[in-house]
C-alpha cells in the first residue's frame, strides 16, 4: 500500500485580461445550434447517396489527379475535398456540373472538384455553412475547451481537434468505453461516421461550440 | 475527475491545486503478473509521395507509400494489417491501392492489387484475406495470390462483447461455457477508459486491450494502452504496458494476437514497422 500525502494549495489570482471586443462580436454573430440539430446536419452528410459519373473522376484544373473512386459507383458519404464546405445540395449541384468527386491536398485547393474536409465538415454540421472560415487552428475562436470531464462528459456535437492537423465531431459513448465519431476521412475519401478507441486522439482537445443551445 | 481549476466571472480566477505522491500515473503492476518487454521490431520499408507527384510513380515500387499530410489533412498510408501463421505480413497500401505481403523479417514477399484502396485486411482460419474497401467500407474475399473469391463469407469475425462497469472494472462475454470476464484495473492515479476484446487462443486463454487515463487537465487527451492475457479461469497471466501511441498514420487496424503473440502496426515519420510481444 502506497502512503498518501495530498497537498491543497489554494491560489487566489486576479486575472487582468478582458475579454477582445472582435471576438465577442464574432461569438455574437454565431448561428444557434441545438445539439440535435448538429446531429441532423452531421447525419445528413455521411449518409448522402450519390453516383460517381465519369465526368466526375477528372480534375480539369489539377495535374496527376487520381480519383478515389470508380465510374458508375454508388457511393454513401459526401466526399473528401480539402479546402472545401460543401453542403449535399451544393455537392449534387456542383456534381451534376461534372465538377471532381473529391480532392486530397496533394493536388492542391480544386476549383474544380466538390466535397468537404474535416473542418469543414464540423462547421458545416455546427451550422456555419456560408464559407470556410474556420480551421484546426482558429476553431478555439468559436469554440471552448470543456469543463466537465473529457472521459465521461463530452455531448453530441462537441468536437475532439488537434490544430494544424485533424477535426471530428463527438457523438457519443460505447458501452465497452470506446467512441462514436463523424469526420471527413481523407483516407476514407468521404465523411463517415464510426466507433473508435482513445488512443487514436493522444493529444487532440475537446471543444464545445460557442453558441450551442442547450 | 474534476479540472484543477474554475474561472469565475469578473476575471477572478480561483485556483485548486491538489497533488499527490502516490505514483503520479505510473502504471504499478499487479502481484504476480508479468510484464512483457517488447521482443523485437519488423522494419517494413516506406517512400514518402511529394506534392504533386503523380501516385502512378510510385505503383511500382516495392516499398509502403505514405502520404506526409498537410495542413488540416493528416499523413496517409498503411493502415491495415494481420498476421498469416506462418509469420509474415499482409499489409494494407490504400494510396498506390495494393495489399503488400511481407515475410517475418521484413522482405516484401509479393503484392498485388485489389482493383481499390483497402484500408483493413483480415486474415480467416481458411488463409483467406478479407479485405475492406476504404472508399465504401465494403468487404471483398481474396486467396493469398489476390484472386478474389466471389460468394464467400465476407464479414470478418467479430470480437467478443465488452462493457465498462465502472472506472476500475469491466467485462469480456467469452465464447462457449467460459463464460463472462471480470477485467480489474486499480492503478494510482490512472482510471480504466475502455475495454476490447482482441483474441482468444487455443488454450482459451483471452486477450484484451486497455485503455487508461491519468486525466484530462493537461493540454490534450493523454491515453495509455495495455494489452493482457487471461487464463482460462480468470487469472491475470500477463501484460504489454510499452505500447507507443505517437502514430503519423493512423491504423485502422492497430493490434493483432495470433499464437500468443501481439503484434502492433506502427508507422511513424520515419518508418513503419510491426512491434511484437511474445506472450507465450
Amino acid at each position: 500500500m502506497v502512503a498518501r500525502r495530498e497537498v491543497l494549495v489554494l491560489c487566489l489570482c486576479v486575472t487582468a485580461v478582458p475579454l477582445d471586443h472582435s471576438q465577442t462580436s464574432v461569438i455574437a454573430r454565431l448561428p444557434l445550434a441545438t445539439r440535435s440539430e448538429i446531429m441532423a446536419r452531421a447525419r445528413k452528410l455521411a449518409d448522402h447517396t450519390w453516383v460517381v459519373g465519369a465526368s466526375n473522376l477528372t480534375a480539369a484544373c489539377a495535374r496527376n489527379y487520381r480519383s478515389d473512386w470508380k465510374p458508375g459507383q454508388r457511393v454513401t458519404g459526401i466526399p473528401y475535398r480539402w479546402g472545401g464546405i460543401d453542403g449535399p445540395e451544393e455537392f449534387d449541384r456542383k456534381l451534376a456540373k461534372g465538377l471532381a468527386a473529391g480532392s486530397h491536398e496533394r493536388y492542391g485547393i480544386l476549383s474544380c472538384a466538390t466535397g468537404i474536409d474535416c473542418s469543414g465538415f464540423v462547421s458545416y454540421s455546427w451550422g456555419l455553412s456560408s464559407g470556410h472560415a474556420y480551421s484546426t487552428s482558429n476553431l478555439r475562436l468559436i469554440a471552448g475547451k470543456p469543463k466537465d470531464n473529457w472521459f465521461t462528459d463530452l455531448k453530441a456535437g462537441d468536437a475532439l481537434n488537434k490544430a494544424g492537423s485533424h477535426v471530428v465531431l463527438f457523438t457519443g459513448y460505447n458501452p465497452d468505453g470506446t467512441i462514436n465519431i463523424c469526420e471527413a476521412s481523407g483516407s476514407a475519401a468521404r465523411v463517415i461516421c464510426h466507433k473508435t478507441t482513445w488512443s487514436r486522439f493522444k493529444g487532440y482537445i475537446p471543444l464545445r461550440y460557442k453558441a450551442i443551445d442547450e | 475527475m474534476k479540472r484543477p481549476w474554475v474561472v469565475l466571472p469578473g476575471f477572478l480566477t480561483i485556483c485548486f491545486l491538489a497533488t499527490s505522491n502516490a505514483g503520479g500515473g505510473q502504471p504499478l503492476p499487479e502481484s504476480g503478473v508479468r510484464t512483457i518487454p517488447l521482443t523485437r521490431s519488423v522494419r517494413l520499408p516506406t517512400i514518402k509521395l511529394s506534392q504533386g507527384q503523380d501516385l502512378e510513380d510510385l505503383s511500382g515500387n516495392s516499398a509502403l507509400v505514405v502520404w506526409p499530410g498537410a495542413t488540416d489533412e493528416p499523413p496517409e498510408g498503411p493502415n491495415g494489417f494481420d498476421v498469416f501463421d506462418d509469420g509474415s505480413f499482409v499489409i494494407a497500401d490504400p494510396l498506390p491501392k495494393r495489399v503488400d505481403e511481407f515475410d517475418g523479417s521484413g522482405q516484401l514477399r509479393r503484392t498485388w492489387r485489389p482493383g481499390f484502396a483497402p484500408d483493413s485486411v483480415t486474415v480467416l482460419s481458411s488463409g483467406l484475406i478479407v479485405v475492406r474497401e476504404a472508399a465504401t467500407g465494403q468487404s471483398h474475399v481474396f486467396d493469398r495470390e489476390g484472386h478474389p473469391h466471389a460468394g464467400q463469407e465476407v464479414s470478418p469475425p467479430q470480437p467478443s462483447a465488452t462493457r465498462l462497469v465502472n472506472r476500475t472494472t469491466a467485462t469480456v462475454a467469452r465464447p462457449g461455457k467460459q463464460g463472462t470476464l471480470e477485467v480489474h484495473f486499480e492503478r494510482p492515479g490512472l482510471v480504466l477508459l475502455s475495454l476490447e476484446s482482441l483474441a482468444t487462443d487455443d488454450a482459451g486463454n483471452t486477450y484484451v486491450a486497455l485503455e487508461s487515463t491519468g486525466g484530462a487537465a493537461g493540454e490534450g487527451i493523454d491515453v495509455n494502452k495495455y494489452v493482457r492475457k487471461y487464463s482460462a479461469d480468470g487469472r491475470l497471466l500477463s501484460e504489454v504496458a510499452d505500447i507507443p501511441l505517437d502514430y503519423y498514420v493512423t491504423p485502422v487496424d492497430e493490434l493483432r494476437v495470433h499464437k500468443g503473440i501481439v503484434y502492433q502496426l506502427y508507422v511513424a515519420s520515419s518508418e513503419a514497422r510491426i512491434n511484437i510481444w511474445d506472450m507465450n
